[in-house]
């Protein structure tokens, strides 16, 4: 297994300027670093700057200042394109409100990383199967996304995540949409899929019980990270 | 609330700039498309009215002829009727200017002691000068600086084959008096325009100015009955109402293909609407939670349609006006070839008629956003104020929605297909239902595109498949694109039938070498005569074989003005000249030669209901006579009806008289094209036209194309309305769905496959536009071709496809979409990542 971490802030600040006003600040000299299948979960109030860490970590917005590194490859010193594609190959993201198109079938809505990265849909069809085999939904395969409780599409969602195997799962809050014995169902089947398929996850969460399942627990307050 | 609504409209309009402008865009266009006409319509019949009323002024009734025309003495016994103040005899006919530049002057030769009413510059005009001057002719100032010339200037015009000198004998500005009166218009005395145009002792009409107190009307039956059945007498206004008469069927016709446009501008609405609402939920919920009432709910969004209505209007008005002076040209040149009405000089805008347009634009921004502001309006505050509904009928509703329209276009075609039914504006109810139905087939087929496999990867093929995920937005772009098609594909697919048609009679009929004419013949028809000294020489020429004559005049029959014309029908070159319908063209030519009988156009054969067997009415110059009919034969060249007969008839009936053209038939092997050059060479102080069989076809088919000029005009503007509404549901797409977009960056599409997504969405619209549009075109080119025509115009057309000029405008089409595509591709490529929210998909 390779040393380089597959996720690393160093330093990274992020600041938003606000319409007339001041520019706040929601990250202030995070560093951390995720090497290998490890799941990390990241606790904090709103507005403590999670979805902003999520959002760096995945490319989709870059640091004010700092280095974020995935994979190894500094973030900042990419373009957008170079950005996108490594986003692409090496990055899963669940998010709190699923986030499925409504167009498509559960299985379309699965293979859409697929689509997006040109892959061969017949040869990824049989991991699309094998995936909804492990979240029980393989005989809901062809139903419109639509009929799925929210429970169910947030299991479409992993799927979505898992498809094209990632180094690293985001999550953003995957269970903030569900009741409590959904959202345990869908945790305890995330923390499965990724410990098996050998993939790191990051997840966000407001659940402190949720958190412990992880191996390592961080807090984000007032745009500090600090060990939970 | 009305504070408020100032306030909103503004936001609105910060917040969807891009929206609103296509929204203009699309009524500008339809007001624009719809007005034109309107303004090219009453421009024609001005003319035919400023012409009138130039020529007649005062006068309270015209005696004209039923025949030709009307012989000198009677202007005595008009004089003679009790009531009649005065009577002023006139002679009107067409005269070609000789000079390179050519063009026609509009002769009116009239009693000019008797007409005081010209307003004659006493500086100018010596009294005795317009009949001791020979060729004085009084002009319009606005001719003369046209053309720099001057009182006292010579000037040389021709009226058939014979050329004339004129003088120029004063400037009368006759629009003075008649503000859409001809330019052209030249004034002489009677006597000199009846030398002129060879025709000693005819007039054209009588002016009768009436004695005061005495009743128009009955002293037009006074005169009716005085005069005999040769004559008939009618008002100005029964004159210019005769000539809407004549042009009914045009002018419905561009009216139809122009509403058409409005139309498509009224979907632009629709959709800019459904846009505004759905980001304006929340405002209207807060506004009803706040005790705002449905109706001021429906009020703000029926006003803020107003406002785009009002400034498409704005925008219309002088489109329309622009548009209408683009099509002058060639609608006055159809309303002159096909009908021998007036040429319009000018477009005119009376107000009423700019009242019609705001009317038009306002009525178009309503029917636009009705349905979505009473669908608004319904809501309650709490349903407005949840997330926005997922905007998808059930298919159950779009199947019946889509069998209702069909069903009433089937209706209406049971109606109007009928036996026994054949009441003609019926097929213009046909036409509307066909196009009307096409849009709501839009959900339908956007729903079977669900079922196309996945593609293999993110771009153009997933961004078309996905488009029934945005079904109700894109339906509307979907359908409007569809009824702009339809028309272009039924007019094109009309044209070209039409078009191949007239190619194929050409080839049938045209069969001489040579054609011989005069530079007048296009305006004067039978006005316009060979010299018989120029039927001598042309015998005499070397290689001609046969000399076809041709002699035409104008008389009433069945009821109508129509041609008729006389030939030698027993030419034997000349078999084949004639395609008589259903066949028998030798027998039917055998009774023209033999039994004096009549062979009468498609046209006047469907108006008059005559046929083979059948009795014609006509009116000659001393009365009625009836002639056995002996065929219907095809003819292209008069809407109103023509008759043929062998000249021998036509000179029993109506007196002997001169050719108007005459037909070469050359020894084999000649080049037509080298005697045409011999003969103009032959005859240098006469006035001729000649042509060979190629280079006539060739000028009858540019006629042809110029006539549906102002056709294309329409269809284009049409189709400029439905691909800015291709732009219009892009650009709310990107909006609405910027969240998909979001989604799709963040799971790592690029911003290249996000474009061309887009493009795949625009042109997926398109390609579904066209499919639905050929449809329903196909079945409106069935209901033109089959029905109006027939029905309006009187002739039959052979259903032709014009693939290629149906490939080209679907290229055109998609093309456009694509690069109606462009702006909203480039915008969606730039949707962050960040842009996921909540309510997001």
């Amino acid at each position: 297994m390779s040393d380089v971490p597959t996720l690393a802030f160093q330093d990274v600040h992020k600041a938003y300027a606000l319409p007339g006003g001041q520019p706040i600040e929601a990250l202030r000299g995070v560093s951390l670093a995720v090497t290998g299948p490890r799941a990390v979960s990241l606790i904090g109030r709103s507005g403590s700057g999670k979805s902003t860490f999520l959002h760096l970590a995945a490319g989709i917005d870059a640091p004010t200042r700092g280095t974020v590194r995935l994979m190894g490859r500094d973030l900042g010193a990419l373009s957008d394109r170079e950005r996108t594609l490594l986003r692409r190959d090496a990055v899963g993201l669940v998010f709190q409100f699923f986030h499925l198109l409504p167009h498509l079938s559960v299985e379309e809505n699965v293979l859409v990383p697929a689509l997006v990265a040109g892959d061969d849909l017949a040869a990824q069809r049989s991991r699309v199967r094998e995936l909804l085999g492990e979240v029980g939904l393989e005989d809901r395969a062809a139903q419109p996304v639509q009929k799925l409780s929210g429970g169910e599409m947030q299991r479409v969602a992993l799927c979505r995540a898992l498809l094209r195997r990632p180094r690293l799962v985001l999550a953003d809050e995957p269970t903030g949409n569900l009741d409590e014995a959904s959202g345990q169902a869908v945790m305890d089947l995330l923390l499965r899929l990724v410990r098996r398929e050998g993939t790191a996850l990051v997840y966000v969460t407001h659940s402190r019980e949720l958190a412990a399942l992880a191996d390592e627990t961080w807090r984000l307050h007032s745009g500090l990270l600090e060990p939970a | 609330m009305r504070g408020y609504f100032a306030r909103a409209a503004r936001a609105q309009l910060r917040g969807g700039a891009a929206l609103r402008v296509l929204a203009v865009t699309g009524v500008a266009l339809g007001v624009g498309s719809a007005l034109s006409i309107q303004i090219l319509n009453q421009s024609a019949l001005g003319a035919f009215a400023g012409s009138v009323q130039a020529v007649s002024g005062e006068a309270q009734l015209s005696v004209l002829p039923r025949g030709p025309s009307l012989p000198d003495a009677l202007v005595p016994a008009v004089i003679g009727t009790p009531g009649v103040r005065s009577a002023i005899p006139m002679v009107r006919a067409e005269a070609a200017i000789e000079s390179p530049r050519g063009g026609t002057l509009e002769v009116v030769g009239a009693d000019l002691f008797a007409a005081s009413r010209l307003p004659l510059s006493s500086a100018e005009a010596d009294p005795g000068a317009p009949l001791a001057v020979p060729g004085w002719v009084a002009l319009t100032p606005a001719l003369a600086q046209e053309r720099g010339w001057k009182v006292g200037d010579p000037l040389e015009v021709s009226s058939g084959s014979r050329r004339v000198r004129l003088q120029v004998g004063a400037l009368v500005d006759f629009q003075r008096l008649a503000p859409l009166s001809s330019r052209r218009l030249a004034v002489m005395d009677v006597a000199q325009a009846q030398a002129l145009l060879g025709a000693r002792g005819q007039l054209s009409q009588i002016d009768v100015v009436a004695e005061e107190g005495v009743d128009p009307g009955e002293l037009s039956r006074r005169l009716e009955a005085r005069l005999g059945p040769a004559v008939r007498v009618a008002t100005p206004d029964q004159r210019v109402s005769e000539a809407e008469g004549l042009l009914a069927a045009f002018r419905l016709n561009l009216t139809a293909l122009s509403l058409v446009s409005l139309f498509v501008g009224g979907f632009l609405v629709y959709a800019t609407v459904q846009a505004s609402l759905a980001r304006r939920r929340e405002e209207l919920g807060v506004l009803r939670s706040l005790g705002a009432t449905r109706g001021q709910v429906l009020g703000l969004v029926l006003g803020d349609a107003a406002l785009l209505g009002l400034a498409g209007t704005a925008a219309g008005l002088p489109l329309g006006w622009l548009a209408a002076r683009a099509s002058l040209g060639s609608v006055s040149d159809t309303l002159q070839g096909l009908y021998q009405l007036e040429a319009i000089e000018r477009v005119v805008l009376p107000p009423w008629l700019a009242g019609l347009g705001i009317l038009l634009g306002l009525a178009g921004a309503f029917v636009g956003s009705i349905g979505p502001a009473l669908e608004v309006a319904r809501e309650d505050p709490r349903a407005l104020l949840a997330a926005r509904p997922a905007g998808r009928a059930s298919p159950r509703r779009d199947w019946v929605l889509a069998l209702g329209a069909w069903g009433v276009a089937a209706a209406v075609a049971a109606a109007t297909l009928g036996p026994g039914r054949r009441w003609p504006p019926a097929g213009f109810a046909l036409a509307v239902a066909v196009l009307g139905a096409v849009p709501f087939t839009a959900p339908l087929l956007l729903r079977a595109c669900e079922g196309l496999p996945l593609p293999r990867r993110l771009g153009a093929a997933y961004g078309a498949r996905g488009l029934a995920g945005h079904l109700r937005g894109v339906a509307v772009a979907v359908g409007a694109l569809a009824v702009a098609v339809g028309m272009l594909v039924g007019i094109t697919v009309m044209v070209g039938s039409f078009r191949e048609t007239v190619v194929r009679w050409l080839g049938a009929t045209l069969r001489a070498d040579v054609y011989v004419t005069t530079p007048s013949w296009s305006r004067a028809r039978g006005g316009a005569v060979l010299g018989p000294e120029v039927l001598e020489g042309l015998r005499r020429e070397r290689g001609v074989r046969a000399v076809d004559r041709l002699r035409q005049l104008t008389a009433e029959a069945a009821g109508r003005r129509v041609t008729v014309s006389g030939i030698d029908a027993g030419l034997p070159e000349g078999r084949g000249r004639v395609e008589v319908i259903g066949g028998g063209e030798a027998e039917a030519l055998r009774r023209l030669r033999d039994e004096g009988a009549a062979l009468v156009s498609e046209p006047l054969a469907r108006k008059a209901g005559i046929g083979q067997g059948g009795v014609l009415a006509l009116q000659g110059p001393s009365g009625p006579f009836q002639l056995p009919v002996a065929g219907v034969y095809r003819d292209y060249g008069a809407e109103r009806g023509a008759v043929l007969v062998d000249l021998a008839t036509l000179a029993a009936r109506f007196g002997p008289g001169p050719d108007s053209n005459a037909a070469l038939y050359l020894d084999p092997g000649l080049d037509p094209e080298a005697v045409v050059e011999r003969i103009q060479a032959s005859f240098p102080g006469k006035a001729l036209l000649v042509r060979s069989n190629r280079t006539l076809r060739e000028q009858v088919l540019s006629i042809f194309e110029r006539t549906f000029a102002v056709t294309r005009l329409l269809q284009g503007m049409a189709v400029v309305i439905a691909v800015a509404g291709i732009t219009l549901t892009l650009l709310v797409l990107a909006r609405e769905r910027a969240g998909e977009v979001a989604l799709l960056r963040a799971l790592g599409a690029t911003r290249r496959q996000i474009f061309e997504l887009f493009l795949g969405r625009g042109l997926g619209i398109a390609a579904l536009g066209l499919a639905l549009g050929a449809a329903g075109g196909a079945g409106l080119a069935l209901v033109l071709v089959e029905v109006i025509n027939p029905a309006w115009f009187g002739w039959s057309i052979g259903l032709h496809l014009p693939w290629d000029d149906l490939a080209f405008e679907a290229a055109v089409v998609l093309a456009a979409a694509a690069a109606a595509s462009l702006h909203p591709a480039l915008r969606a490529s730039a949707t962050p990542a960040t842009e996921l929210s909540r309510d997001a998909l």
